[in-house]
């Protein structure tokens, strides 16, 4: 796997010069979803703190948003991973970078026969409430995961839905089975959280967070805070924070009021036009990818010169400079993250090209012709001046932009829209359990929701892809299926926003690419 | 009067039933919880799964026999975006902030709008009736979103004496509460002081001025008292107002996660079974004012027949 360090934070101080002329272009108020965004991240830059970690220290952790509920297997909501992440493990995990690492388990799974994965367990590991961690706890959290899938009471079926069950081989081990061959198995076992043997039928575990991570749960007020404190009888290396609290904190300005104050020591979804305000702000290239999804079969966009010409018509650096501030990533014509198994490294970003764009379209003998370009506002990351900076480009390539920003609800009933796809449609892609499996398959996957071509050899790709048992074999059709994309312009690919997180002078803490919050790889310092 | 009560009461679950399955049928016309439950990329299979397991692929009809049959169980169904709890749960997780909101600032109005409203009645035209005056208008034709902003910039940004946010209330109440109270402060003392103008126009006001009545007592016990029917009346529109809207504003704007707070986040998921919920305590709550508010006119004015 590969994954590149892009440092961004140098670009902060021209930043400012810029927003003082700029400043339109990047609207006041910053809304990033609570679920879709609000859990990324991951960084390039390391915080400084001057001094040794202090023991037992006590931080303050503002959200965005509070949890929708706190059990581990039910919701997709990032303020749910924030604070679980942190009370129940996996069984594999990943290092900052992405790279998958033995966790609960004491090495990667060995495959036994194609749909067969065994996994060696740590022994000695208690959950918080004293019960033992062993193969019957892992047999009670596949249970439940696929009891949960077939009653449909789960918002997880995307990670978990090949799963048939687990077996356990003696106290250590377990077998894990799959509905056929699956090689995004590991990755839904770094995602899959443990529990307690006894919690297996357990329909709503939000009352009783039980696991065997590094802290535990303490208390909640609703609307208000969680807060949770280190687990004395943690098995692994001890945490240097004792007590955590997390805040749920809707406003941007307020989560940054509080870290200057001091109230907060870290806050998540700093806005990249307030990161001179932050005593101390880290970011990371993440997963999230907004892009343009491209109609490959019907109206204009159905010509390839014209879906090309729709990319070299956008400037993406200027993108990258004016909306997100420099924090971000141009995209080499893949919505898939370097740190992502798949991402094809031959590929770069489609360079702007204002004048081949025109031509282009010239050509194509449509100047003048409209274009649907549908998105919404509010959701991701300054998307409206995405939106807008997109048709800019688009009209001065020749085109007539019927740009479309609708309501959340409205927007997706066209995103969803099987029978008819606009022309163009905004999205921002994200990747939460960093395997490439779900995000092609709904965006590059012929009838994958959020899909607009009908390639079959692009189809093949990806069912193959999840077929294949060996990464390697793996990394090689990713990189086949992304070029198809790439070649044939299916999309309009920009640029990855980085994830960015406000720190106190205090705190040191490096983001990771998958945007947990982990507080045991926090520390503070005097 | 326990006769009157029983037949308001009677009244009143009609009112709410009828606002109950008003706010079903347009739950149902206009939303889908299940577009925003699942993740963007939950393929079509799992969301008609979704629609299955929560009964939402039955007909209109069926769901309302199902809806009516729970209801008369006070269920009204689990929350699709505070998972896993019922939405009348749900509600009164977040009721005792709101309540504590609209006591506050409810609080602050009446203690302020009564002296205010006699002041200016004093000497009807006077320097002091017109400032008076002046500022309640200015007060009650005030959005609640641009006062509650303007606050905020100057006692939480600028002099930092107030937080938003949950926490005590001495740092993070009395701001909204201010919020909610300003505009009923202005309301409310133009009616104090018409009502005490009228009052003190009456025939007994001049019998008990003219056999040496002290002023203060004048005002306090007599013209006061009667001035209370329309105050009263105002009053009890103020708090099913701030109840049932004020304080969806007030709330976002000053992130006090109170029922109002909560009612937008519903609408924003079309979480049918919540806004039902926060619907149905609210016409719940405002029945029974209405009731109280009877009942406080008949202790004002004895002479009022309830019957």
């Amino acid at each position: 796997m590969r994954w590149t360090f892009v440092s961004t934070l140098s670009r902060g101080n021209d930043l400012k010069k810029r927003y003082r002329i700029l400043g339109a272009l990047v609207s006041l108020s910053v809304v990033v979803a609570a679920c879709g965004s609000d859990d990324k991240g991951s960084s390039d830059t390391t915080s400084q703190g001057g001094g040794a970690a202090v023991e037992g220290a006590e931080i303050t952790i503002a959200l965005g948003s509070e949890p929708t509920s706190l059990d581990p297997h039910i919701v997709d909501d990032g303020a749910e991973r924030a604070i679980n992440d942190n009370i129940y493990e996996t069984l594999l995990s990943r290092d900052a970078a992405g790279v998958l690492q033995p966790g609960l388990a004491t090495a990667l799974p060995t495959q036994i026969d194609d749909v067969t994965w065994q996994f060696k367990l740590h022994e000695d590991v208690k959950f918080h409430d004293g019960s033992a961690f062993d193969s019957a706890s892992v047999v009670a959290s596949v249970n439940r995961i696929v009891k949960l899938v077939a009653d449909a009471k789960t918002d997880n079926d995307g990670f978990y839905k090949t799963l048939t069950g687990a077996t356990a081989v003696d106290a250590t081990t377990v077998n894990i089975t799959t509905d056929g061959p699956d090689g995004v198995l590991p990755a839904r076992m770094y995602w899959l959280k443990m529990i307690p043997t006894a919690a297996e039928t357990s329909e709503d575990l939000s009352e009783a967070l039980v696991g065997t991570g590094p802290y535990k749960f303490v208390s909640r007020t609703v609307g208000s805070d969680i807060k949770i404190e280190a687990n004395a009888d943690y098995w692994g290396d001890a945490p240097s924070i004792s007590k955590v609290t997390f805040e749920f904190v809707a406003e941007g300005g307020t989560r940054l009021a509080g870290l200057k104050s001091g109230k907060y020591d870290l806050i998540t979804n700093l806005p990249p036009q307030d990161v001179d305000q932050a005593p101390q702000p880290v970011d990371i290239q993440g997963q999230e990818h907004p892009v343009l999804i491209l109609d490959t079969d019907e109206g204009i966009t159905a010509d390839p010169n014209v879906r090309l010409a729709l990319n070299l018509a956008v400037d993406k650096q200027a993108i990258i400079d004016q909306v997100f501030g420099g924090f971000a990533v141009a995209d080499a014509a893949q919505i898939l993250s370097p740190s992502v198994l798949g991402f094809n490294s031959d590929l770069t970003p489609v360079a702007y090209d204002a004048e081949k764009a025109k031509q282009l379209i010239t050509d194509a003998g449509l100047e003048g012709a409209t274009i649907q370009l549908v998105g919404e506002a509010g959701r991701w990351l300054n998307d409206r001046e995405v939106l807008e900076a997109v048709a800019g480009y688009w009209t001065a390539a020749g085109l007539k932009v019927q740009l479309d920003i609708l309501e959340f609800g409205a927007y997706l009933d066209v995103l969803f829209d099987r029978e008819s796809r606009a022309d163009a449609i905004f999205v921002s892609s994200s990747n939460d359990i960093l395997d490439p499996d779900r995000q092609l398959s709904t965006y590059y996957q012929a009838g994958g929701i959020g899909s607009s071509n009908t390639n079959e050899e692009l189809s093949a790709l990806i069912d193959e892809g999840r077929q294949q048992l060996d990464p390697a074999a793996r990394q090689a059709t990713y990189e086949k299926a992304v070029k198809i994309a790439a070649d044939g312009s299916y999309f309009v690919w920009l640029a990855s926003n980085s994830d960015l997180y406000g720190l106190s002078e205090r705190m040191s803490w490096t983001p990771r690419v998958d945007s947990k919050l982990l507080v045991k790889e926090m520390s503070v310092t005097s | 009067m326990g006769r009157y009560i029983a037949r308001r009461l009677g009244q009143g679950l009609v009112v709410i039933f009828g606002v109950t399955i008003f706010v079903f049928v347009i739950t149902r016309l206009i939303g889908d919880p299940v577009k925003f439950m699942l993740p963007l990329s939950a393929t079509p299979e799992q969301r008609e799964a979704r629609r299955a397991a929560m009964g939402l692929d039955a007909s209109i009809p069926t769901q309302f026999v199902r809806f009516l049959r729970d209801l008369v169980r006070l269920d009204l169904g689990e929350s699709t975006y505070v998972r896993g709890q019922s939405a009348l749960s749900v509600v009164f997780d977040y009721l005792p902030r709101t309540i504590q909101l609209v006591g506050l600032g409810m609080l602050f109005a009446v203690v302020l709008s009564i002296p205010l409203g006699v002041l200016a009645s004093r000497k009807p035209g006077g320097i002091t009736d017109r400032v008076l005056t002046t500022l309640s208008l200015i007060g009650l034709s005030m959005p609640q979103f641009f006062l509650g902003f303007m606050l905020l910039i100057a006692f939480t940004v600028k002099l930092q004496w107030f937080e938003t946010g949950p926490g005590p209330w001495t740092t993070n109440l009395i701001l909204p509460a201010v919020c909610l109270a300003l505009p009923a402060i202005g309301r409310l003392s133009i009616v104090v002081r018409s009502s005490m103008i009228d009052e003190l126009n009456t025939q007994y006001v001049k019998v008990a001025k003219a056999k040496g009545m002290t002023q203060r007592r004048i005002l306090g016990v007599h013209a006061l008292r009667n001035a209370g029917i329309p105050y009263v009346t105002l009053l009890g529109w103020e708090i099913i107002r701030a109840l049932a809207g004020y304080t969806v504003v007030v709330e976002s704007v000053f992130n006090w996660p109170g029922l109002g707070f909560m009612a937008k986040t519903a609408i924003k998921n079309q979480d049918f079974y919540l806004i039902q919920a926060i619907v149905f305590v609210i016409a719940v709550i405002v029945v029974l004012l209405n009731i109280l508010i009877d009942v406080a006119y008949k202790v004002l004015d004895p002479r009022v027949d309830l019957q």
